[in-house]
Parts: structure tokens; C-alpha cells; sequence
């Protein structure tokens, strides 16, 4: 791709993770009040949020440096992600190694809100943090196992090729079993429950953001929309990348659509279950690692 | 009456023969203020002899009352209140202490459950208990000198005492190797704000100490001063807002027994329906808190929908959603009309209906079941030891309720029938509650049934006589609620005491918490459906240093201060 | 339990949404309910019986003079008992079903009244309102002649 063509999707990528995280946010918020039998706030309620934080206070108490910085650096890794993600076509920043640089940059984002909770100062972040860094040990390794799958299947690393090679044959046993573990991760990655734990309001106050007001809380919650859109895209992107029509804005609107779809999954999983202990959930997940191997089993035999 | 008033009346000779046979002539008399209570005047130095053979009876500790009864004569009476549940009657042993020594045996070491009432009679009258494991102070502000024991009578109920730094108690230190995560002052599950230091290795709990009573709100001391017969079931009313009427109705009965006025049939039915329907209310209310703690949103909206015609409910009966205001002493003050009971009757049957599919639906629910069974769970053994009461009791073993051991109102026609169950986890109580609201249901649709016609007023033409004791009990939502009244000559009581059915449930939350994990914390001091007065304090844990320092108000102000002005803030 | 989950969303999804429009629409409390006292001044004799049954204590009786009796209610301590408006004989203090009582000042929340008294013939004292001689008249009774209707 041409530097202007580059510039033209980065924009693109990062922009429409920005600004529509936060609509796909409120749709799940409606959602959930609809279960509720409520009416729940307007759609557009997250925007209201963040411009409302943004103009607040930012109060801090015993806060490091390190945990003044790690906000904005969290909301930054996510949009990185965001422009590593195939979105309708290749993604804008990419290489030789893209499968392996998304496993370490989709991390990045847990991290700093992890350095932004033990930083914090607060004992009740100081738990959420800890409980945030046992759900993403048990996360990661679902989720390596799923994108190793069809790095395998497809012989390739550079995500761009493996949509298309995808897209082109058609579903195989081992990237549809591979598929469901990245989906089921995707519930944690999302902090959804029954995994939202680390920011568990009932039992820790708020975890990791506790500290946090103002702008700062802002760039939290924008990176925590930010990182399940992106997630979600990821999934449907290479895991069920059909219908594929070679038009790229054709292909984006069909994305982003099929994101929604995948995060309301995500959000009535989400409306219908009570909060797991960290261990339960670590127990669970790597139950779930342990399944997703046979993915690999079967790709190893070609199927 | 299926109440067998020869038995009480046998138990009430037995267990004076057994008290003279042990402690002689220090058994100073006895006598029956009502025909299921047994007051005996015990001498002071063999308190804990006479307990001891209450305890040996199998009879089950209710609460301690401290009364100054200086002006009449008789020092400070501390008066130990226990039950014979199977056999329906009340022992108060009354020690009258000497007000030059103001001391007496504690007995928390034969009666573990004592251990809140003994702190708490030292407080408010200044009689020491000697030989209690833990005298530290249990409900006097952090602020208040020594030496002033507000309910004294020569204490004026608005009396303002100077504010005096570091009265605050020692906070029990953690043990070797255990850092401390503080739960309150402030806390998102608990709806009143309360103080617990957990003691945690990792993510389990190796001990716990709660701090609690700030918002203390002197209601018997209100009952003793300014309020008259008439007025105390209205402040009664307000010491809960889920369990107002418990409170009401339980002492306007206690007053009906000291005073022997007997509120009419109807009255009695009436008060047999709002008390079940505030049941009712209050177990739903509960269900959706529980979701609510562990996550679990959907639960919390859906119960509350549910719950929400039987407050409509409540409001066409009784003129408001809750605190009804319809007891009186002597009977109630609104009519449960046809029509009223005809409108009842149909929300009763959707509210069964719905609560039947909710509790289809979560029976089975792996994650629900995952947060709650084997959580939190309290022995049989340690509810028996804590005297626990209500849900957590039933839930662990322990068969008792108000309803049939001392039955009230209509319950000696309409018995109820207990949920038992044996587990004593999260689970288990959450059963014995939704069984509880099925039997609601079925008993109000039965008093309904059953009302007779009849005044809803005794008529009273006499004062009622001074120096008269009354006891009652009634089955809260929660547990037993305890009400002693001793009347007074003007019009007034002269003592009003009141013990709230999570008041012995709480000093059990160490026994559950203890070995658990954090997360489950919560949700187990919510299991108890606990309805307590809150805390006020702040407690900073040096993670890195591993101490604890308590800060004072006017440090924290200071350091706000400071750190509003160093550019805390943009 | 995937059963379980489909008869909770199945619970959900039949009640749909409950949550009434209020405030953005009006919503009456039931018929009976305790709100907010109004004082009839027209009807009270000022004899002091809702003061005295108040649980709150926040009726205060007192005579300005020989001709006047202030009744001050202080309701923002009112606990809607609905004690006063038993006891009234005259049916002067009612509760309505008015309970939207948020305020900003609290005067607003503060009734006064001011009956006017007769003074007893022999001490002097305030004795009783115009309000039942202007009842007697309307009744038929004939005043200061002993005779009966």
C-alpha cells in the first residue's frame, strides 16, 4: 500500500475506534436496561459521559507518577491495537510478525491499568490490580492458542493474508473451534460479566479506577470501550470474515455490524450471569485453554 | 389457643425450683409480670450460678437490660433476658447492683452471645462487667468522656457532653503475617455504611473486627424522656425502614402486657397480615440485594419489579409504601376493608406466581450456585453458641421463630410452618427465605380468610399502673426482635428496651468470614440481610509497612487541607 | 443451566419495561395516603390536641395574649403519622396526598396560625375561638338565652 493509502486506514482504524467505541457501548447499555425492564439511558449516553468527565476535577491523593501517565498510555495502546487490526482490509500498520506484535500490544492495554492500579495508592485498587493481572494470565493463553491456530492454518503471520486466505477456503473445524475460545476470552477481554472482577464495584469499589476522576477516569473508560470494539473486531475478522466482497467500505460497514452483533452476544452473556470469584474464573479459563489445544490438534492434522 | 399455658406455667415452677435448688437464698423472689414470663430477683454476686442453670435448661440468651433504677430506690438493675423457646416462656433475671460499686460478674464466659449487651450496659449505665473478654467500648462516639453514662437518669436526653479526643477502642490487632483490608466506612454493598478490619493472607480471611454504632440514635433514651405510651410505636416504627412494623407492633404488645390490655380479635389479625405482607416486601427487597452483591443486576431489577404492587399495596392499606403507622396500643388504627382485601388477595397471587418462576429459574443457575453454595457457611454449634436468630438460624439448623415459640397476634390459629435447612451457607438461606415468602403468602391469604368482625381499639379507661415489666417478641423478617418495656407513673415508660434481630446475628460474621475469601465477604454479611446502625472512620493501611494508623477528624481535615492547596486538584 | 439462563431472560423479556415516565409525567399516590399536613384555619379551635399527640413534637401551642393563640407547625420534622388529623375534632388538619415537599427554603416548610380567642369571663385566659359560636349560630342554637332548638 501506498504512504497516503497507510495514512488514509490508520485514520480510519484508530478514528472509528475512537469515536464509535462509545456508541456500541451505549447499545449494550440499552440492552442491558432492557432486560431490566427499564428504560435506560439514551444511546448516546457514553459520549455524554466522557465529555462530562473530561470537564471534572482531577483530584489525586497519594498517586505515583507512573499511575499519572497510565491512562493516556492504556486509552494509547488500545488504539494501537485498534490500528494493527484488519478492519474490511489490511491493516494500516503491519509486518512480517503481525500475529505475534497483536498478542503482545492486545496485553499492553491491561498493563497500564494494572501500573495505574498498584501506582494508585488505594488498597481496594491495589486487590483490583492483582485480581486484573490473575484474569489476564488466565486470558492470554486462550487467546495466543487461538491466534496461533490460524497463524498455523494459514502458514502466514501477517494478519491481512490470513483474512484473505480465510475468507477465500471457507471454515475449517480448527479455526471455528479456535474462534469460539477467542470469543469465549473475549467475555474477560471485556470486562463483562461473569469476569468483570477486577473492577468489581460491589466487592472493591471500583478496583483500579478508584483513584482516578476527571480526565484520567475518562481515558480509562474510553480505553476500556475501545479495547472489547477492537477485540470483537479482531475476532470477526479473522474468525468468520464472510461475507467478503473486496470493496473495502462495503467490507468495513459488514465488520462493524458483525462487531455489534458478536458484543450484544457478549452484553446478554453478560446481563444473565452474577460475578465469579478470580479463582473460579482463572479455573474456568484455563479449562478453556486446555480445550482450544484441540484446535491445534486439529490444524496440526490439516483440518 | 394451642399454646399450652399449663406447660409455660409448669416450666415457669420448674426453673424456680431449679434456681432456689442452686443458688438458696440468694434467690431473692420471683414472680410472673405476664403469664409467659418468669422474672426472678437474683443477688448480684451468683449471677453467673444462676445463668448457668438457665443455660443448662437449654434456654437461649435474648439480651441484657441496664435500667438506673436509682430514684426508685433499687441501684442500677441488670437484667438478663433469656428464653425457653420449646417450653414458650420468657426468664428475666434481675440483679439489682449496688450503685457504689457498679460492678457485676460478666457472664459472657458461660453465654458467648452476652458479649455485645454486657459492653453495651457498661456504656449506657456504667455498670463494669467483670471478667469480660473484650470491655472495650461498643457504641459511645469516639469523642465521649469517660464517666458520663447517657442513660442515667440524671442524664438529660439532649445533653451535650465536651467533645474529648482518643476515647475511641483499640482496634484488635491483626495476626502475625495477615495484612488488613478495611471494609467501610464507606462501602458500596453495605446500604449503611459499617466498619470491618479483615484480616487477610492473599485472598483469605484469617480473622475479622467490626467497629460499629456511630449512628447511634438514642431512641431509648427518647422512649424514656419525652415520649408517652402513645407515641414510642410511631418511633418504634422508624428504628427500621424495611422492619417498622415488626418494631411497632412488638411494643405495643409488650405494653399491652404490662398494662394487661388485650387488643381485640380483629386487631390481632390485622396486625397478623401487615406483619406477614412487611415479610413479604422484605424478603423480595433482600433477594434482589443479594444479586445485587454478587453482580448479578438482572435479579436485583427483576425482584424489585415483583415487589413493587405489594408496595403500591401497603400504600392503599396503611396510607404509605412502608412505616405503616397503624399500630396503636391497645389494637391498630386503619380497617383492612373487603375491598382492600379483595385487591390484596389478586397481587399476593401474581406476586406467588412470579416469585415461583424466579425461583425456577435461579434453582439451577451453576453460576449463581457457584457464589453461594458452601460460602459463608455458620455451624449448627455456632449459631447455637451466638444465639443467632431468624434466616441464619433456620438456615443452619436451629428450628426457632418467634411465630411459634411465643406465638402473637394470630399466629396460635394460623401457625407458620418453618423452613429448615441443614447446610448453613449462602444457599441454604436463601432457601429458608424463599420458603418463608411462599408461607407468607399462604398465611395472609388464611388471616384474610379467617378475620373476625370486632373493634379494632381496646378501650382503655384505666391508667396504666407504674412498675409493671412486658416482654415481647416478634419474628422480623430478619429474626427476633426483642422489646422490654417497664412502665412508669406519669404516663411515660420508664425503660424501653429494644434488641434488633441482627444485634446477635452480627457477633456471628467472624465465625462465617473466617477462612473464606475476600470476594466472599460481602455477600455474606449480606446474607444475614443485616439492618445496622453505621460507622465513621478511616483507617489507612500501610501496605509496604504493614501498620495501621487511625487518623482523627481534625487529621483528616488537615490533610485535605494540604493537599487542596499543593495543586491537588486542576 | 443453559435452561436456567433462558427462563431468567424469558422472565426479563415477558414483564418488558415497567418503569413508570414520572417526573416527566405526573403519578398520583393511592387514595388514604399520608402527605403533607394543611391546616384549616377557618376550623381550629385551638385546643391543642394535635400538639399533643405529635410523636415529632412539631406542633407548638401558645398564647401570644389574652385574645390570641399561635399554633406553629414545623413539619419539616413531620413523620406523616397522620395523629393530628385523628385526633382533630374539627377536622382542621388534614393530610393531603401532596409529597413532593423538596424545598430550598426552609420557611416553606413552616405553618403558623393565628386563632383568635375568647377570654374567659373569669380568668381571663384565652377560652375558646369564635369558630364553634359561628357553628351554634349556623346550627340554630339562640345564644346567651338558655333556650334549646
Amino acid at each position: 500500500m501506498s504512504g497516503l493509502e497507510i495514512l488514509g486506514r490508520l485514520a480510519v482504524n484508530v478514528g472509528l475506534a475512537l469515536l464509535l467505541a462509545p456508541l456500541f457501548e451505549g447499545v449494550l447499555r440499552k440492552l442491558r436496561a432492557l432486560v431490566h425492564s427499564r428504560q435506560g439511558p439514551p444511546l448516546t449516553q457514553p459520549y455524554l459521559d466522557l465529555l462530562k468527565l473530561l470537564g471534572k476535577e482531577d483530584l489525586w491523593g497519594a498517586r505515583g507518577a507512573m499511575a499519572a501517565i497510565a491512562p493516556a498510555m492504556a486509552l494509547g495502546s488500545a488504539l494501537a491495537l485498534a490500528a494493527l487490526v484488519p478492519m474490511g482490509g489490511t491493516p494500516p500498520l503491519g509486518g512480517t510478525g503481525d500475529v505475534i506484535v497483536i498478542i503482545y500490544v492486545a496485553s499492553l492495554s491491561a498493563v497500564f491499568l494494572m501500573l495505574a492500579a498498584f501506582g494508585s495508592g488505594s488498597p481496594y485498587a491495589f486487590v483490583g490490580g492483582s485480581r486484573e493481572m490473575m484474569l489476564l494470565l488466565s486470558v492470554e493463553p486462550v487467546m495466543v492458542v487461538a491466534l496461533i491456530v490460524a497463524a498455523l492454518k494459514s502458514g502466514t503471520l501477517i494478519t491481512g493474508d490470513i483474512v484473505g486466505w480465510y475468507a477465500a477456503r471457507g471454515p475449517a473445524i480448527s479455526m471455528v473451534v479456535a474462534g469460539v475460545a477467542f470469543f469465549l476470552a473475549l467475555q474477560a477481554q471485556s470486562g463483562k460479566l461473569p469476569f468483570d472482577i477486577p473492577e468489581a464495584d460491589q466487592e472493591l469499589m471500583g478496583g483500579p479506577l478508584v483513584e482516578f476522576s476527571g480526565p484520567r477516569l475518562a481515558m480509562l473508560r474510553w480505553a476500556l470501550w475501545v479495547k472489547q470494539m477492537v477485540f470483537a473486531f479482531l475476532l470477526v475478522e479473522l474468525f468468520a470474515p464472510w461475507p467478503r466482497l473486496g470493496l473495502y467500505p462495503v467490507d468495513l460497514a459488514l465488520g462493524l455490524v458483525k462487531t455489534l452483533l458478536v458484543l450484544v452476544v457478549v452484553a446478554v452473556v453478560d446481563v444473565v450471569n452474577p460475578r465469579l470469584r478470580v479463582e473460579q474464573a482463572m479455573g474456568y479459563y484455563l479449562r478453556i485453554a486446555f480445550s482450544a489445544m484441540a484446535a491445534l490438534a486439529f490444524a496440526a492434522v490439516g483440518m | 389457643m394451642s399454646v399450652s399455658a399449663q406447660g409455660t406455667n409448669d416450666a415457669a415452677v420448674r426453673i424456680k425450683g431449679l434456681l432456689k435448688n442452686r443458688i438458696g437464698t440468694a434467690l431473692l423472689g420471683a414472680e410472673q409480670p405476664h403469664a409467659d414470663a418468669l422474672r426472678c430477683l437474683v443477688d448480684p454476686a451468683v449471677v453467673r450460678e444462676a445463668v448457668a442453670v438457665l443455660v443448662l435448661e437449654g434456654a437461649r440468651f435474648l439480651i441484657t437490660v441496664g435500667i438506673d433504677e436509682r430514684p426508685l430506690g433499687r441501684g442500677y438493675a441488670i437484667v438478663h433476658l433469656f428464653s425457653l423457646d420449646a417450653e414458650h416462656l420468657f426468664v428475666a433475671l434481675h440483679q439489682a447492683v449496688d450503685p457504689a460499686e457498679a460492678r457485676i460478674a460478666a457472664i459472657t464466659p458461660v453465654v458467648p452471645a452476652a458479649g455485645w449487651a454486657e459492653r453495651e450496659f457498661r456504656d449506657a449505665i456504667g455498670v463494669v462487667p467483670e471478667g469480660h473478654p473484650d470491655p472495650r467500648r461498643l457504641m459511645l462516639p469516639d469523642d465521649w468522656p469517660e464517666g458520663t453514662y447517657p442513660l442515667r437518669r440524671d442524664v438529660r436526653y439532649d445533653f451535650r457532653p465536651p467533645s474529648v479526643p482518643g476515647m475511641a477502642p483499640e482496634p484488635r490487632p491483626a495476626p502475625a503475617g495477615a495484612s488488613v483490608i478495611p471494609m467501610g466506612p464507606f462501602f458500596p454493598t453495605l446500604e449503611e455504611p459499617a466498619h470491618w478490619r479483615l484480616f487477610v493472607e492473599g485472598e483469605t480471611i484469617v480473622g475479622c473486627d467490626y467497629r460499629g454504632f456511630y449512628n447511634h440514635r438514642a431512641i431509648e433514651k427518647l422512649g424514656d424522656s419525652v415520649l408517652s405510651y402513645d407515641k414510642i410505636p410511631f418511633v418504634a416504627e422508624r428504628i427500621c425502614g424495611i422492619c417498622g412494623f415488626i418494631h411497632s407492633t412488638c411494643c405495643c404488645q409488650a405494653l399491652e402486657k404490662a398494662a394487661g390490655i388485650e387488643a381485640p380479635a380483629r386487631a390481632r389479625f390485622i396486625r397478623t397480615v401487615m406483619l406477614e405482607l412487611e415479610r413479604v416486601h422484605s424478603h423480595l427487597l433482600w433477594l434482589g440485594i443479594a444479586g445485587h452483591i454478587i453482580g448479578f443486576e438482572t435479579v436485583l431489577m427483576q425482584t424489585w419489579r415483583i415487589r413493587e404492587p405489594v408496595m403500591w399495596l401497603s400504600e392503599e392499606i396503611s396510607g404509605n409504601r412502608k412505616t405503616y403507622g397503624m399500630n396503636c396500643v391497645g389494637g391498630v388504627r386503619r380497617d383492612i376493608t373487603p375491598e382492600l382485601a379483595g385487591k390484596m388477595r389478586d397481587v399476593l397471587a401474581t406476586v406467588g406466581r412470579e416469585v415461583a418462576a424466579v425461583r425456577k429459574a435461579i434453582g439451577t443457575d451453576t453460576t449463581l450456585l457457584a457464589r453461594t453454595r458452601g460460602v459463608g457457611v455458620l455451624t449448627r454449634d455456632e449459631a447455637v453458641r451466638m444465639a443467632v436468630v431468624g434466616p441464619p438460624a433456620r438456615a443452619s439448623g436451629v428450628a426457632i421463630d418467634a411465630r411459634v415459640d411465643h406465638p402473637y397476634a394470630a399466629y396460635a390459629e394460623i401457625p407458620p410452618r418453618l423452613s429448615v435447612q441443614q447446610e448453613g451457607d449462602v444457599w441454604a438461606r436463601v432457601v429458608v427465605r424463599l420458603d418463608e415468602l411462599a408461607d407468607s403468602l399462604r398465611i395472609i391469604g388464611a388471616a384474610l380468610d379467617q378475620m373476625p368482625a370486632g373493634s379494632l381499639r381496646a378501650e382503655i379507661t384505666q391508667e396504666i399502673p407504674p412498675d409493671r415489666i412486658g416482654i415481647s417478641v416478634v419474628e422480623a423478617p430478619r429474626g427476633e426482635a426483642v422489646h422490654y418495656v417497664q412502665t412508669g407513673g406519669d404516663g411515660r415508660a420508664y425503660r424501653w428496651r429494644v434488641r434488633a434481630p441482627t444485634y446477635p446475628n452480627l457477633q456471628a460474621v467472624p465465625a462465617m468470614v473466617t477462612g473464606g475469601a475476600i470476594a466472599d465477604v460481602p455477600i455474606t454479611v449480606g446474607s444475614l440481610d443485616p439492618c445496622f446502625s453505621c460507622t465513621e472512620r478511616v483507617e489507612a493501611i500501610d501496605v509496604h509497612g504493614g501498620g495501621v494508623r487511625i487518623y482523627s477528624h481534625d487529621e483528616l481535615l488537615a490533610m485535605w487541607a494540604a493537599r487542596a492547596g499543593r495543586g491537588g486538584s486542576r | 443451566m443453559l435452561l436456567a439462563k433462558l427462563r431468567e431472560a424469558w422472565i426479563c423479556f415477558k414483564a418488558g419495561r415497567v418503569t413508570l415516565r414520572y417526573p416527566f409525567a405526573p403519578h398520583d399516590p393511592a387514595p388514604g395516603f399520608r402527605g403533607k399536613i394543611a391546616v384549616d384555619a377557618d376550623r381550629c379551635l385551638g385546643c391543642g390536641g394535635c400538639a399533643q399527640v405529635c410523636p415529632a413534637g412539631v406542633i407548638v401551642v401558645r398564647d401570644a395574649d389574652q385574645l390570641t393563640r399561635l399554633l406553629d407547625f414545623y413539619w419539616s420534622r413531620c413523620t406523616y403519622c397522620g395523629r393530628c388529623e385523628e385526633v382533630c375534632p374539627e377536622g382542621a388538619i388534614r393530610m393531603t396526598p401532596m409529597y413532593e415537599t423538596a424545598t430550598t427554603r426552609k420557611q416553606d416548610m413552616e405553618i403558623h396560625l393565628q386563632v383568635f380567642m375568647g377570654p374567659c369571663q373569669r380568668c381571663g385566659r384565652c377560652f375558646f375561638p369564635p369558630t364553634p359560636l359561628e357553628k351554634m349560630r349556623v346550627a340554630g342554637f339562640r345564644t346567651g338565652t338558655g333556650a334549646r332548638a
